[in-house]
């Protein structure tokens, strides 16, 4: 633990450090000592001295790296009053009643001022740290549930177009022309659903490792609404939504190819899993720092149990493979993926009658990652 | 039965071929298939086919290449076939001459469409001066005479640049239109590449001419390639 110096961690070479502490220590008590001498002229008092210096002994660790640069300030400052603001003045008298004591409560504070700050320094830094490997964590979390869904899902539909085709081609005499018909139909249902899937894997990869990956242009919400409508309305004809656009003109930073699959995925879950026949809404709030996506329905709502969990790509109803529109566990994951690349957040409720899924994009420019980095720094140094 | 024309299939998915050519052929088209670029730039030359379909993801050639190519010599129309989020590709391919897309996967109605857009267009543009002098889909009228536009009975007034975008995507019904062509022409090509000026305008058109601005009838946004303006076959509404 005690071979631990805080000087190995910082990437920096011992010089580099000395020469930083040295400079910091002499500057701050040339500062306090300037303040004293000024305070001592006008009040005339010794007493306060020494609480200037002692501040000047809680700063020095708090800029500096290591125990050294407190004991050395404690012992000038020490030698500091007695020498300067101390009768008798410019000379040093280490024979005064009470120097022990004094000399002695400097030491000490210099210590363990240093002492915690390392502490804390070091703390902040495993903190944060720990911060990126967690968040490194959730987003290997959700490929691998992602890789999961996938394979899982993939494998039905192709098992129906594969038996399916087989069995026309190989008993197509006996089958009637209905029969054929629906076994055609079938086939392109599943193929369809194959493609919905494809697309959504397709978003995936263009989302690169950080929020960087993202290619941001500057898109008008409403024509991305427009989109997604268009889109979900073509793969749906049926469909019922009832689109609010914004009364006001906004343009976001955002990948509209990426945001429109989010409003897709987002309408076509609450068209599949509501169980309502009432249109579903799909509005926007514009705020001052971020504009609200929701889509809302009027359904049996989401299970309170799988409200923390509804995004993380878990399916629905453990098997799913009884649910005629599985898979979409892995929908809303790839949703919650787009909307964190774009720096933004995503959020689940109940509301009196159905559900309501909103997200939330950064009307600015910002990288998800760029405000813990700014954190760690005054953390660090 | 007297053929409707023929139509180039610029394509290497066999299968995609096939089930395109059974389609035109029982609407009355003449397919004809090529695997390879160099193949289909042949064919292009030598049967001057009425529309080209192209894909753009060819083993031998960049279909950016068959499109200059061709448009080097003729103005025959080309469909540009691509898949959902190629849109800086679709852009290129618009911007070098081709006059249409359309997205993988797509249904046979929708690819009529666009063959019949395009021919209507290469037609009016083999003899100019017959372009229609009123453009009408739906309730809305525009006299490109009088530069008057009514929506019903109304007539809907529009700034001196909402005009020019309306008439221009008007005389280019039933195609998408890329951004920067609108820009370029609207503006002038000095114009700087920042299209906000454009949605915005787009977002006023849009809420002037459309009844309800959210189930557009006229105006369909194609998100980071252009807008297209509806056709008289078209049924209402995006579910095309």
């Amino acid at each position: 633990m005690q071979k631990k110096v805080p000087q190995s961690s910082y990437s920096q070479s011992w010089w580099e450090v000395t020469w930083k502490n040295t400079l910091v220590t002499a500057a701050i008590l040339a500062v306090v000592t300037l303040v004293a001498w000024v305070y001592n002229r006008i009040s005339e008092g010794t007493v306060n001295i020494v609480m200037f210096y002692t501040v000047a002994l809680i700063f020095i660790p708090r800029f500096t790296q290591g125990y050294v640069p407190g004991i050395v300030a404690a012992m000038i400052s020490v030698g500091c009053v007695n020498y300067l603001f101390t009768y008798p003045y410019s000379r040093l008298d280490f024979t005064r009643q009470g120097y022990p004591v004094t000399f002695f409560c400097m030491l000490l504070i210099a210590v363990m001022v240093s002492a915690v700050t390392s502490y804390t320094k070091e703390q902040s830094r495993i903190l944060a740290e720990q911060e990126k490997r967690l968040r490194e964590a959730e987003k290997e979390k959700i490929r691998a549930n992602l890789l999961r869904a996938i394979s899982h899902d993939l494998r039905t539909p192709l098992t129906g177009i594969i038996g399916a085709s087989s069995s026309y081609l190989e008993n197509g005499e006996l089958l009637s022309e209905e029969e054929k018909r629906k076994m055609v139909r079938h086939i392109g249902e599943d193929a369809n659903w194959l493609l919905h899937m494809v697309e959504n894997l397709l978003t995936v990869t263009r989302i690169q490792n950080d929020s960087a990956g993202v290619t941001k242009n500057m898109e008008a919400v409403e024509e991305v609404l427009l989109g997604a409508v268009g889109r979900i309305r073509k793969r749906i004809p049926d469909i019922r939504i009832d689109v609010r656009l914004p009364e006001e003109f906004v343009m976001l930073p955002m990948d509209a190819m990426l945001i429109e699959q989010v409003l897709v995925n987002l309408m076509e879950n609450a068209w599949f899993h509501a169980n309502s026949t009432k249109p579903i809404l799909l509005y926007t709030q514009i705020g001052e720092k971020e504009v609200a996506f929701c889509v809302r329905d009027y359904g049996t709502g989401i299970a309170p149990n799988h409200l923390e969990t509804i995004f993380d790509g878990e399916d629905r109803n453990g098997g799913g493979e009884s649910d005629s529109h599985r898979g979409m566990g892995l929908g809303l994951s790839i949703c919650k993926t787009i909307v964190m690349a774009h720096g933004g957040r995503i959020l689940a409720h109940n509301c009196e009658q159905g559900a309501e899924i909103c997200f939330y994009l950064p009307c600015q420019e910002q990288p998800a990652s760029e405000a813990p980095e700014r954190k760690r720094e005054t953390a660090g140094d | 039965m007297a053929s409707k024309g023929t139509v180039l299939m610029i394509e290497d998915e066999e299968n995609i071929r096939d089930f395109i050519a059974a389609s035109l052929r029982a609407q009355g088209y003449k397919p004809v298939g090529a695997k390879t670029a160099k193949e289909g730039m042949a064919l292009a030359a030598s049967l001057c086919p009425e529309t080209i379909l192209l894909d753009l993801g060819l083993p031998d050639m960049d279909g950016g290449e068959v499109i200059r190519n061709v448009r080097s010599w003729s103005q025959i129309p080309i469909i540009i076939i691509s898949a959902r989020g190629q849109e800086k590709e679709k852009v290129r391919a618009l911007d070098l001459g081709a006059d249409d897309y359309i997205t993988k996967p797509f249904g046979i109605p929708e690819l009529m469409a666009r063959i019949r857009a395009a021919m209507r267009h290469g037609t009016i543009a083999a003899q100019t001066g017959a372009c229609a002098d009123v453009f009408c889909v739906g309730e809305l009228r525009l006299d490109l005479g009088k530069r008057l536009l009514q929506i019903g009975k109304e007539e809907v007034h529009l700034t001196q640049v909402e005009y020019k975008i309306v008439a221009f995507l008007a005389r280019n019904a039933g195609r998408v239109v890329t951004y920067d062509a609108i820009i370029s022409h609207v503006w002038g090509p000095y114009m700087d590449d920042n299209n906000r000026i454009l949605r915005v305008n787009m977002a006023n058109i849009r809420r002037k001419i459309e009844k309800n601005p959210a189930e557009p009838r006229y105006i369909f946004t194609e998100i980071g390639v252009g807008y297209r303006m509806a056709q008289e076959e078209e049924p209402p509404g995006p579910a095309a």
